[in-house]
Formats: C-alpha cells, structure tokens, sequence
C-alpha cells in the first residue's frame, strides 16, 4: 500500500467524532482555535505513527523519501487534517536535533515529538531583532550546570500551548552580530519564563511574547557549542523550505474553491474583472505547485536551488492577495461579522501576516538578488551594538 | 542530473542548440540586420538550423522522421529561439502546423506533411479565420490579419467554420486563386507579420486536411500556443540577463547601480516573475498531462498567458533598469520588448485567455462570448 493510500485509510477512521470539528482547522490564522483537542490529536497521531517519518529507522521514522513524504502531506491537507500543533517540533527541532543535536539530546527529545507529547515553539525575533536577526540581545551565562537566561523574545507562535522553546541568545559578553551566541532548549514551565499573548489585527492571538528573567536549562540542553547558535539557528530556517508546502497548497486551494463557490452565488462570477482575479489566483496557484516540485526535484541534498529562493515571496504575496480578492468578492457584506469572522475574513485579516514573517518580502528581495543574482551586498551600518 | 523536469537528451540539444543560436544572433548584431532587411525573417539561417541542425523535427513522431522528444523538446527549442529572438517560423511550421496536423489530419497526410515538417521541406502559416472569414457557395472571403510567417510560407493552413459550423481545416499554396499574400512591418521587426486577402477562395482549391469541431479544434489550438510560454521564458531570462550585466557594471554615485536596493529588489522581483512562468511553461510541456487533454489545455492556457504578463513586465522592467540606452534603438533590448508586447496579444489575448481560464475553472458564464464559439 502506497503512504498515500495508507494516511487515507487511517484519516478515514480517525478524522471522527470529536475531532470532525477541527477539520480544516488551526492553520495559520486559527492556530489559537481548539488547543485541547488539536493536542488530543497530535498525540493520536504521534501513537499511530506518522509523525517523523523522514527520520531514521534507528529513532523510530521510516526512512521515508521526499516525495513520499510529499505525498502523505497532501494527502493530509485533502481530507483537511487540522493545522497540527506539534508542527514547529517536527519539521523544525527535530531535523535540527538529527543533524546537529548529541545522542543523549536524541535520545531525550525526539520520543516526546513523535508521541505528540511535547510541544515545541520557537524563540527567534526580539524586539531590536527582526529582520535583522543577529541582532539578538537576550542574554545566556553558564552557571554551574546552567545556563541563566534574561531577555525577551516575540512574535513566538504557541508559545502560550508549548513545553519547550528553543532560543537563540548571546552567551559571549560584547559579542556582536552572528558571533558568539548559543542555541539552548529551554522548558517553558518555570518562574523565570512568562508569556503575554499578541492581540492581533484579527483579533485572534497566536503569537505571544516570551520574557525571561534569570530562566535555567540544563547545561546539557545546547545544541552545537557556544559561538555555533547562528550556524545551527540557520541550518534550521533551511529545513523550513521543503515537503509541507505542498501541503500548504491544498489548504490554499481549499480557499480558493470558497472563493469560487461564493462568486457564483453572488452572481459576482460574471464580473470580468474579478473574473480575470480569480482566474489569475487559480494561475497562480498552479504554478506554485510546479514551483514546490521543481525546487524538491533540483537539489536532493537540502542545499537551496536557485528557484528555491523564490517559494516563500511567492506563496505569501499570493496569499495575501488572495484574501484581498475574497473580500472584493463577498462585496459590501463583507464588513459584517455574523458570529464570529468567517474563514474568509481571517483569511484577509490574518494574510496580512505572510508577507511580514519568516523574512519579509523585502528581505526575501534582498536575500534573492544577492544569493540567487548575485548582485553586490547591501552596505552594512557599523552601529549595531 | 538532468535539470528537472528535462531528460538528458533534452540537456544535450539544449546545449547545443544555444551555441549555435547564439553565433546567429551574434550579441545582437544579427537583430539589427534583420531589422533592416525588413522581412523578420532569415532564410538560410532557417535552411540551416531547421535541415543541417534537424531542429525542425525535434518534436515530431519517429514514425514521420522526427526527433520524438515531446512537449519538453519544443519547449527547450522555443526557450532558446526567445533567448535570441531567432527570426525563424520554428513555431508556425513546427509547433502550430504540425500539431494541427497531427490532431486532424489522414494518416496519408500525416506521413507526407509531418515528415516535410521534420526534414525542414515546408513552411507553413495557420491562420485562425474563424472570426475573420466567411464560407459562401463553397468559398472563403476575409482578411486574416496579422498573418504570420505567412509571407514566404510554403502552406497556408486556414482554419474556418463550415457549413455544419465545424471547423474544415484547408491547406492552401500561396498562388491559389483568389488568395494573396501582402507583407507587412511589424513593431516587432524579428517577427514576420503579412495580412492574407480572402476573395472566393474555393474549399475545394486547396487540401482538406481535416474537420473538427470547435471545442477540439480550441483545446488543440491552445496547446499548441502553450508552446509560447517557452519562448516568453527565453526572452525574459535575456531581459534579465542583459540588466543584472548593466546593473553590474553601471557606475552612478561612485557605486555600481546593482548595489542600490530599489535596483536590486526590481531585479529580484524580475526573477520571481520569470523563474514562475518557467514552472508554467515546464508544467504545460510535462509528460504528466499526456493522457489528459483538458488538464494539458488548461495548463496551456495558464501558461501562455501567465508567461506573456511576465515577459512584458520583465521587458518593461529591463528598459527602466538600463535607464537612457535601454531607449536607443542600438541597444537591442527593445526587440525582446517589442516580442514581449506581440506574444501578449497574438493568438489569444492576455484578457481573452484569463476570461477563457475562468470558465475553464467553472465560474458562472460572462455574458459576452470571448471564447469564439
């Protein structure tokens, strides 16, 4: 049986009964929707196995390929899997534990991100660190068999339904810029760690603030050496890039298929100009997909492609448009909350969001013409203490 | 490793015909002389790449003499042809003729055309004269404008509704009766263009290729058209390629231009444009759709259009980058330009495709008819 086939048996049996209502739910935009049972859920689907199947056999995964694993994403989102909670520990922690991490690290954390037990968040942007990430302030000094933590990190997604956060943070006094900091794996449940929700402009919060004041992790919680945190806080974006965004596609089709079915209830299909809109949404939507398979067929060793750099502006520019384009399509009715905002109205207020996080569309620009073009580096300013 | 979604052989060709196209065009040089000749097309370069390189039969079944190498193996001949801007009739003889014939004609035809086709024997034209001819006592009269390539074409392919308001698919000699053949210059100088007069063009003056009716003959039209997206593809990896040079290079307040932003991030957004309308134009051509020719003639439609809307702007973008010479006629970015603004509205309109693709996509009905049915 094909992992396809298998994950449509296993959804069939499983999306069910209490979970039927956060199908199509909690993904980004919703990740605050139902957090009890979308951690029921994960766990159930961490006991049936199908979290970590890329990682090795010898911890448990299955070895599976690229596009197998291709296959099983988009086979989730077609039934409208619900956004999964345990998504930042699987793609993200793990592969970084699996390249970078000690065995006694494997070994501790990696059983908590395939059962679905442990949640994980991540502790990237502060403040004065946004685009400008090396710019990271929140501090880390090695006492005894600690390490102490004092600092703020932001926009951290779950933090508030998480166990864990991984953070990067500056362990070498008058360090600057990408030198000298440490990548630590720290428990959010202690009093030196507090988190505030981000009240949003679609008044939902996923995001939060996470302040730590004197906050400990064992010594042994640090991933690479000090004065690796940068190299390995980067080689995790790059295991961003990849397998679920073809996943990501069929949520955004599903999207897409609202917009039509409400077009042509309106009558607002026969407009010519939404027409083309729409048409040209469709367009684009098709050639991200074809986008997504060149960038996983060009480069079987995780490195970037260079039509790899253009995946995440154009999947954020599209999206945020397309949220433009549901608003003009529902019309005047469109400023009226019925209950609570629809799928659509989030979808518009909440793409805002694409096109700012995980390297905004300026930065994408810049990272674009410089790795991809080859043009000259943007001047850098020398006051960045 | 082959580049996805290509083969090896389609690598190799690849490689080979970029060097030649490129000692043809010759940085440009080549562009000008055709420019001025005013024919927008070069013969013996044609003779040459279409017979002594066998180019023309790259896509054509191994039964008719041909390559057999596919969607995939125009799509890399076109891709280069943009890139140089070959003033050739790679496209009408090859691709729109050829497939037209494929699609509709006698398996005797076939095997007579196709093979001339391979063996770079015959040019041919197709004329679209749906809307542009009428059928009276068994004679077409009309004009069909722009006509191209139909200038020093072997074969006329017209295509035109019946009496059962199918479409009869005729193969005309350019000396027919009643049928003439006028040049005209284009805006785009690279590109042959002629308007071909219609005055009681007997049916039965010229070949029955073959009848069909017009939803057939629209998919297959279209997907011979998707083979365009190619071209746009080639023309706008140019545009960039000429400007990333410039903005290298181009010194203006002691630095090189390329390292302002605002440049820079045109650049970047020249990129996204043209490395998107390379997936719709790969994505069209892939073997996939094979066995599905609505899914083909949808991923065709996107990808003409999507990849014409991108060339242009690229085109556009590239002059602006350049600033003052990218506006001199020397500088020969503005034949890509010009391609650009022509691949944008001939064979279907960049308006008529979008409205054509959201029928496709199931939106009700608009109530004007674009579609020409």
């Amino acid at each position: 049986m094909s992992i396809r086939e298998e994950l449509n048996q296993w959804m069939l049996e499983n999306l069910t009964g209490e979970f039927e209502q956060i199908r199509w739910r909690g993904g980004p935009g919703d990740e605050d929707s139902s957090p009890e049972l979308r951690r029921a859920w994960e766990q159930k689907f961490g006991e049936a196995g199908w979290i970590g199947l890329q990682w090795p056999k010898e911890y448990g995964g299955r070895d599976l390929s690229l596009m197998d694993f291709v296959e099983f994403n988009e086979e989730y989102a077609r039934h409208g899997g619900p956004g999964r909670a345990g998504h930042i520990g699987e793609t993200l922690m793990a592969p970084t534990i699996l390249a970078y991490g000690s065995e006694a690290q494997k070994e501790r954390f990696l059983p908590g991100i395939k059962n679905g037990t442990e949640l994980w968040c991540q502790g990237y942007s502060e403040p004065n660190a946004g685009s400008d990430l090396s710019n990271i302030k929140t501090k880390a000094r090695l006492d005894g068999d600690s390490w102490v933590i004092n600092g703020q990190k932001i926009w951290t997604s779950l933090a508030h339904e998480s166990d864990w956060i991984f953070v990067i943070a500056r362990a070498e006094e008058g360090s600057k810029g990408r030198d000298g900091l440490v990548f630590l794996l720290v428990e959010l449940d202690q009093p030196g760690i507090e988190i505030r929700p981000i009240h949003q402009i679609s008044g939902t919060a996923e995001f939060n603030e996470v302040y730590f004041t004197e906050a400990k992790t064992d010594a042994t919680n640090m991933i690479g050496d000090v004065g690796e945190g940068w190299k390995i806080a980067m080689a995790l974006l790059g295991f961003e890039r990849g397998a679920s965004t073809l996943g990501q596609q069929m949520m955004f089709q599903n999207e897409l298929n609202l917009i039509i079915k409400t077009a042509n209830e309106n009558g607002r299909a026969k407009d010519p100009t939404l027409r083309r809109r729409i048409a040209e949404a469709h367009a684009g939507l098709k050639v991200m997909r074809f986008n997504a398979l060149r960038m996983l067929n060009g480069t079987q060793d995780g490195s970037t492609s260079k039509e790899g750099y253009i995946s995440k502006i154009f999947w954020a520019t599209w999206h945020r448009d397309l949220g433009e384009l549901a608003m003009d399509v529902i019309g005047a009715d469109a400023e009226i909350i019925e209950d609570e905002l629809s799928p659509l109205q989030k979808l518009f207020l909440f793409s805002r969001a694409d096109t700012i996080y995980a390297g905004t569309n300026q930065i994408q620009r810049n990272i674009i013409s410089e790795r991809a073009l080859g043009m000259p580096k943007e001047p850098r300013g020398s006051a960045n203490g | 490793m082959p580049s996805f979604p290509f083969q090896e052989d389609h690598d190799m060709i690849r490689e080979a015909v970029k060097g030649w196209l490129s000692d043809w065009e010759d940085g440009g040089k080549t562009l000008h002389r055709v420019a001025k000749e005013g024919q927008g097309f070069d013969r013996t370069a044609w003779e040459g790449f279409a017979r002594d390189q066998g180019m023309a039969g790259i896509s054509i079944a191994e039964q008719y003499g041909g390559a057999g190498m596919g969607l995939l193996g125009r799509t890399v001949i076109m891709e280069e042809t943009g890139y140089t801007l070959f003033s050739a009739p790679f496209f009408s003889t090859c691709v729109l003729g050829a497939d037209m014939i494929e699609a509709f004609a006698s398996e005797d035809d076939k095997a007579d055309l196709l093979s001339k086709i391979a063996s770079g024997d015959i040019i041919i034209s197709v004329l679209d004269g749906r809307n542009q001819l009428t059928l009276k006592n068994g004679a077409l009269s009309g004009v069909v404008s722009p006509a191209t390539d139909a200038a020093h074409a072997d074969l006329i392919l017209v295509a035109a509704y019946d009496e059962d308001n199918n479409v009869a698919l005729t193969g005309y000699s350019p000396n027919t009766a009643g049928l003439s053949v006028t040049p005209f210059a284009s805006i785009d100088p690279t590109r042959s263009q002629a308007k071909v007069f219609f005055e009681n063009v007997a049916l039965s003056d010229g070949q029955a290729i073959g009848k069909t009716d017009n939803t057939a003959f629209s998919q297959i039209l279209q997907i011979a058209h998707g083979a365009l997206a190619a071209e746009c593809v080639g023309g706008g990896q140019r545009c960039l390629d000429m400007t990333l040079d410039y903005a290298n290079q181009r010194v203006q307040f002691g630095r090189q231009i390329g390292s302002f932003q605002s440049v820079k991030h045109k650049c970047a957004d020249m990129f996204i444009a043209l490395e998107s309308a390379r997936s719709a134009s790969y994505f069209a051509a892939s073997p996939d759709l094979d066995d599905d020719p609505v899914a083909k003639f949808e991923a065709s439609l996107i990808a003409k259009n999507y990849a014409a809307e991108a060339y242009f702007k690229i085109a556009g973008d590239a002059i602006q980058m350049h600033g003052g010479i990218g506006f001199t006629w020397e500088y020969p970015l503005h034949y890509f330009f010009k391609r650009a603004r022509g691949n944008r509205a001939l064979f279907t309109s960049s308006e008529d495709g979008f409205q054509m693709l959201a029928d496709q996509i199931g939106l009700a009905q608009n109530t004007t008819d674009i579609s020409g049915e």
